[in-house]
């Protein structure tokens, strides 16, 4: 149906350096370029070590470049035609990838639509869909691929591979998040945690804030002795100790935190107990009760903002941005990307408003696992090939050669010279011009390609010395800090917010090989009896938890909640969960 | 030479501001036509200095029907008498017209109603329609919970208090009712603020204002209802300027959460509606009062009407068709409430009223790709709205209203 | 009734043949009028008042989401979010408008978006008209079953999935007459027509017909001028619609960047904030950003310009009065 190139093919034998690449039978080209020394590599890619400039020596002309497209089942940002990076990146690998981006539909609905109109773009990652997709035959499978090319193959472990298995035991997507190449270099916290702003500890002495109880009255004797403050602009703004976000799908800010505060890492939609292997259902645990049971008492006394069951995900940020809110349980991407460019354009930054999470618990408990160590692998999505592409092998192809280093580089960190510089250590750097630049989306537009649902690497760069993501690199960590926030790492002896929070170090795969339940829970649907349990146990919390909060007597309340939930009957759902979890064990059981 | 003479008299006529906004030309050639009544009328009763309101209300009725000349009991006769072949033949020309727009109706409308059949599947893409698994009325079960209320009625014994705990338990029955409360009150109230608004406009002489004051209210129609949202939210809000002024006059004390209370929702959705769409509404019965007659409102004057009797008697019975076929058409359209505004308004305090049949599909069908529950609740939709409209086509056409079919 | 009526339009003249007044009975006329304004004055003056006040407040609310968009729209982007902006932005910036103005597909779109609305228009009002003049036609055979036939149409839907199968096996899909063919008729709109074409006076088509006129030149010589202002009601709804619509550029020419839309291409730029389902647990961070309020602004009042400069045209028609009368006599 679309008008695609195939001249490139032939052309690229001949042209391509033969001693260094291998040749495929279509003709086309795998560059294995490491570039330079990996140590930590998980999987031996098999490539020859072999020096960079052989890489630069093949360059596809406007001919050539095959045009495919990609949809992903996200919202995002589309980039111009004709972007530099996306040029760049074309001329090395011959492959040009236009993106296009989720628009007021959900992510199945695209899907259906998408697969209704029979236009199917090359590439696509139908997040919540996936699984329509591969019902209805539109996605090539992985497997020949996979050992064919190495970049590919090393993406993930036979075992994590094994996880993306279909019913028919084929492989037709994978994941591209969440995977670190060699050593972490995590110095991010982008998950869920109570949060605090900097200038209550730094007014309170750096304390050690470990159980709820204490971060509670941190916050109260803060509040009796600063009631508002005065912002870099001289606005007087009144405080709000804490609020709790409850707009829509983002009630999650209210109600899992029972989970994390018993110790347990994000399971999502319940707790897996590693001594019995059992499921257990946060939502009716002691230590939830008590939770919200704290929760109503703050109410009670006016730290808890009056309006949070009511307001908006557009109010809720507009709070934070203006610094007024002390704390409050969120998870990282769901403020920070919009809460910290505010504070550090509007001086607040300075006054301490940013936000660092702390890893609470309940009395009683010791270890906590807010922070999640290691890659968390979810099978349920991931970037696809389609049947409409008429060449799924150049496809797979181009899928191997985007992780290639130079490019991965290209895709992340830029041009160099342009967006980052190296010094004489070999490390990569920004100077303050290159971060404002690429902080404009106009600028961004036109220049940065990052193929952000394609393949890619967390973690070391390949040379050993740099981070594979820009985000990543410690000296670009420390750069953006403000003093306020410098000082407390200080304070806490942190390296960053990983160390801030202070979780169980342990590589989650290992220690939790079920891990995470929210992979097979996202996926429900009213065609079991559970899904449908699963979709009325939502609703009533979203119901019930906020007037829970609110209750005067809050006994009575918890207790028609209660009813109200087990009416849902949650049971079907737990028990299918446990059946996911034992059939889980089992194939992790039988790789061993 | 007489028709001079009207222009002149229509002039100055218009010069004293007798209430007929018309241009020159069209006012004198329709002098032309009613003069002669008026002037006999003037023997009849005009003389008078009183206001005879009956006389007035008979004027116009009498006009009025004029102008509407054929009753529906005439169309009746008409349609009874037997078809020539002379008619046929010349009807020949709007037989093929229809034929040719039915044709293109079929195609687009009335072929994809072939989809229904997933209501009764459980369809999946890849199978497809004609190879789903037939689940007969699962789906339909699946929302009503018919056993629910069977149970409740066994245990109760009454129908009244088994309906009641259905409704109030079942989600689709209690979006049911939402919806249906919810497109009552916003049919009501836009229904009656748009009219309104366009019989005061019209009155409204100065023609800069009027323009203007129309062109504004028009305008937050194409304010996407993510912002005019935004800003009731805003508004409301316990920082809004409703609860300023509400501290203000000491009516509350502290700020009030008109969001948290269930009995808010509906007329803050109401007021939405009538915020945004008012304006956009009142262009219809804008467009149907520039074709009364303005002779009409002419005779009424020298009748001694004043402007309510205007109103009443010529502007609201000329645009009275368009209000009842508007009416018929919206009451059909009361079980589409729609999500937007309930979704960005609503919370989870007051999503026991807020939640609509739409909002029910996004949720249980469309966001768990059960394509099949979200057909079956369209068909639903379709079925109600279908006998609203029947049953409000048939009341009209009873009241001797105009009426759709 | 049928007596009175005719009594009636012996009475009035419209039927008969027309009778001039004399100039002393038109001065009377012009008299009784003065006399009868006079006497309305105090009333008249009451409402008057009343009705100004009324349309003032009622002016100044719905201005105030209009005003309130423009100066978040000329508001710094990132001090937006942070609310608080009524009536003036309090950072000025252009900056959210050089973001919508320099999207990807702005020129492609405008242009797609200008060529649907203009051609969407035309061919929707002329089979809208010509099927409304159908129904009207009181002696028309089929006239109920034609109305019911539509109606319904307004009340059922196959549903997205069997619509796309549809278009897919027409050939629609993939091409801009998707944006023409299937939604040029509108029963709502045939209705409202068809309400108004039936008010005219069947002495019209009558007259024609006696002289040998047929149906089609009824509606082009006779009904159509006459039904100005509600074809220009009409076409104002189908162009805003035509203008507005991009949930059909998404469905069927998603991959077809040459047949984007306008509006298609503002909505990808504000989809992250239209956002309505997430996952919570995705680990994807890339593009999570929230679009400004101030950017969704600038891309509402960059819509709302072309119409708010096209509106006066077809205002003339709704706003004073053109009369059947005056093309009657």
């Amino acid at each position: 149906m679309k008008m695609k190139k195939f001249i490139a093919l032939g052309m690229v034998g001949m042209l391509s350096a033969a001693t260094l690449v291998g040749c495929d039978k279509g003709g086309t080209t795998t560059v294995i370029d490491d570039g330079g020394d990996t140590g930590t590599t998980v999987v031996d890619d098999g490539g020859d070590e072999g020096s960079t400039s052989a890489t630069t020596e093949k360059e596809y002309s406007e001919d050539e470049i095959i045009n495919w497209t990609m949809f992903s089942a996200m919202p995002g940002s589309e980039i111009n035609d004709g972007n530099d990076i996306q040029e760049i990146i074309a001329k090395k690998t011959g492959v040009r990838v236009k993106e296009t981006w989720l628009t007021g539909q959900t992510a199945a609905e695209a899907v259906g639509s998408i697969l209704a109109s029979g236009d199917l773009p090359t590439f696509i990652d139908g997040g919540d869909g996936m699984k329509e997709l591969y019902e209805a035959d539109a996605l090539v499978a992985w497997d020949p691929y996979i050992e064919k090319y190495p970049n590919l193959k090393e993406l993930y472990t036979d075992y994590e591979w094994d996880m993306f298995r279909q019913e028919d035991g084929k492989i037709y997507w994978a994941n591209v998040f969440n995977n670190t190449y060699g050593e972490s270099k995590a110095t991010g916290h982008n998950d869920e945690a109570f949060w605090i702003q900097v200038r209550v500890l730094e007014w309170a002495g750096y304390p050690e804030v470990k159980t709820m109880d204490e971060y509670f009255d941190l916050l109260e004797k803060y509040y009796a002795e600063n009631k508002s403050f005065t912002d870099a602009e001289g606005n007087t703004i009144n405080i709000i100790p804490y609020t709790i976000l409850c707009d829509d799908w983002r009630y999650f800010c209210l109600e899992n935190a029972g989970q994390f505060l018993d110790g347990y890492p994000n399971d999502g939609s319940v707790i897996v107990d590693p001594k019995t292997m059992k499921i257990v259902d946060y939502n009716t645990t002691p230590t939830s009760k008590k939770y919200f049971a704290k929760l109503n008492e703050e109410y009670n006394k006016g730290i808890v903002d009056k309006e949070f069951a009511t307001q908006t995900y557009d109010e809720y940020i507009a709070k934070l941005s203006t610094g007024a809110v002390l704390g409050m349980v969120d998870q990282n991407w769901d403020f920070n990307y919009t809460v910290t460019p505010i504070f550090a354009t509007s001086g607040l930054a300075d006054l301490g408003c940013e936000y660092v999470p702390l890893g609470l618990v309940v009395d009683g408990v010791t270890e906590q696992r807010w922070h999640t160590y290691g890659d968390t692998v979810n099978q349920s999505s991931g970037c696809a090939v389609t049947t409409s592409c008429e060449d799924p092998d150049r496809a797979f192809q181009f899928l191997n050669d985007i992780l290639n280093q130079d490019i991965h580089d290209l895709r992340y960190w830029g041009v160099e010279g342009v967006d980052y510089l190296v010094d004489e250590d070999g490390l990569y750097y920004r100077t303050q011009e290159m971060r404002d630049k690429l902080n404009d989306t106009s600028y961004k537009a036109s220049h940065v390609c990052n193929y952000s649902y394609m393949p890619q690497w967390l973690g070391t760069s390949r040379d050993g010395k740099n981070a594979m993501q820009p985000a990543e690199q410690a000296s670009e960590f420390y750069a953006g800090l403000s003093e306020p926030l410098a000082n407390c790492f200080k304070a806490y002896n942190a390296g960053g917010y990983p160390d801030m929070i202070g979780s169980v170090e342990e590589d989650v795969n290992a220690t939790h090989p079920w891990f995470p339940m929210w992979s097979w829970s996202n996926e429900l649907n009213n065609d079991t009896p559970g899904g449908v349990a699963w979709g009325k146990m939502g609703e009533t919390k979203h119901k019930w938890l906020p007037k829970v909060v609110m209750a005067s007597d809050f006994e009575k309340e918890w207790a028609s909640y209660m009813d109200a939930y087990s009416a849902c009957k949650p049971e079907d759902f737990l028990n299918e969960a446990q059946g996911v979890l034992d059939d889980r064990m089992a194939a992790y059981e039988a790789t061993k | 030479m007489a028709n001079e003479a009207d222009q002149n008299f229509n002039t100055e006529e218009a010069a004293v501001d007798t209430g007929i906004n018309a241009e020159a030309e069209v006012y004198g050639n329709t002098a032309g036509n009613y003069g002669q009544g008026i002037a006999e009328k003037r023997n009849a009763y005009s003389d008078s200095a009183e206001y005879i309101e009956p006389q007035v209300e008979n004027y116009a009725r009498e006009a009025y029907e004029h102008k509407f000349s054929l009753t529906d009991q005439q169309i009746k006769d008409l349609s009874k008498k037997k078809i020539s072949k002379g008619e046929l033949k010349r009807q020949s020309v709007l037989l093929i017209i229809s034929a040719i727009f039915v044709a293109y109706g079929v195609l687009f409308y009335y072929l994809p109603l072939a989809g229904w059949i997933m209501a009764f599947q459980n369809f999946k893409l890849k199978t497809g329609l004609l190879h789903s698994k037939f689940v007969g009325f699962d789906k339909f079960k699946f929302m009503f919970e018919f056993d629910m209320f069977s149970h409740a009625l066994e245990t109760s014994g009454s129908i009244f208090t088994a309906f009641k705990t259905w409704v109030n338990n079942v989600v689709f029955v209690r979006t049911i009712r939402n919806t249906l409360g919810m497109g009552i009150l916003n049919l009501v109230t836009t229904f009656v603020m748009a009219i309104v608004f366009a019989i005061l406009l019209n009155e409204v002489k100065n023609k800069l204002g009027k323009k203007l004051v129309q062109t504004i209210s028009y305008l937050p129609h194409f304010l996407s209802w993510i912002i005019v949202c935004g800003i009731v939210h805003d508004s409301l809000s316990s920082t809004g300027i409703v609860n300023d002024l509400l501290r203000w006059f000491h009516i509350v004390d502290d700020s009030y959460n008109f969001f948290a209370h269930p009995l808010w929702f509906w007329p803050i959705v109401a007021f939405s509606n009538v915020w945004k769409e008012t304006g956009w509404n009142a262009i219809i019965y804008l467009a149907a009062i520039t074709a009364i007659d303005p002779s009409l409102y002419e005779a009424a004057e020298i009748d001694g009407a004043g402007r309510w009797g205007k109103i009443r008697y010529i502007t609201l019975p000329g645009i009275t068709p368009t209000i009842m076929i508007l009416l018929v058409m919206n009451i059909g359209n009361i079980i589409n409430a729609g999500f937007e505004v309930q979704y960005l308004l609503g919370n989870g305090l007051v999503q026991d009223v807020s939640q609509t049949i739409d909002i029910y599909v996004l949720k249980w069908g469309v966001g768990q790709n059960d394509y099949s529950l979200g057909t079956a609740a369209g068909i639903f939709k379709s079925v109600v709205a279908i006998l609203l409209i029947v049953i409000s086509n048939n009341v009209a056409k009873k009241m001797g209203q105009e009426s759709l079919f | 009734m049928k007596t009175k009526k005719d009594e009636f339009a012996l009475n009035y003249g419209s039927h008969g043949a027309e009778q001039e007044l004399s100039a002393e009975e038109k001065r009377t006329l012009k008299r009784l009028a003065h006399k009868h304004t006079r006497r309305m004055d105090a009333w008249g003056w009451a409402f008057v008042i009343c009705n100004t006040i009324f349309l003032l407040i009622f002016t100044i609310i719905t201005l105030y989401p209009v005003i309130n968009t423009v100066a978040y729209s000329f508001n710094d982007g990132l001090d937006a979010v942070r609310g608080g902006i009524y009536l003036w932005p309090r950072k000025f910036s252009l900056e959210s408008y050089s973001k919508v103005l320099n999207i990807q597909g702005f020129v492609v779109g405008a242009k797609i978006t200008v060529l649907r609305t203009l051609l969407g228009t035309f061919t929707s009002l002329i089979a809208n008209a010509l099927l409304a003049f159908v129904i009207s036609r009181k002696r028309f055979l089929f006239r109920s079953s034609l109305s019911l036939f539509w109606v319904i149409t307004m009340y059922v839907n196959g549903g997205m999935i069997p619509v796309m199968l549809l278009f897919k096996y027409l050939h629609l899909t993939g091409t801009f007459w998707v944006y023409i063919v299937p939604g040029m008729i509108s029963a709502f709109n045939v209705m409202v027509l068809r309400t108004y074409m039936e008010d005219l006076p069947d002495e019209l088509e009558e007259s024609a017909q006696l002289d040998g006129a047929g149906y089609i030149t009824i509606f082009i010589k006779i009904i159509s001028p006459l039904c100005k202002p509600v074809y220009a009601t009409i076409a104002l709804f189908v162009a805003v619609w035509q203008w507005n619509s991009w949930f059909d550029a998404m469905l069927y020419n998603r991959m077809k960047s040459e047949y984007t839309t306008l509006q298609y291409e503002l909505m990808k730029l504000l989809n992250s904030v239209m956002q309505q389902s997430g996952n919570a647990n995705q680990g994807d961070t890339s593009s999570k950003q929230v679009t400004p309020v101030s950017v969704r602004s600038a891309a509402t009042v960059v819509t709302m310009v072309p119409i708010i400069c096209v509106y006066p045209f077809l205002q003339r028609y709704f706003v004073t009065g053109l009369t059947i009368g005056g093309v009657k006599g």
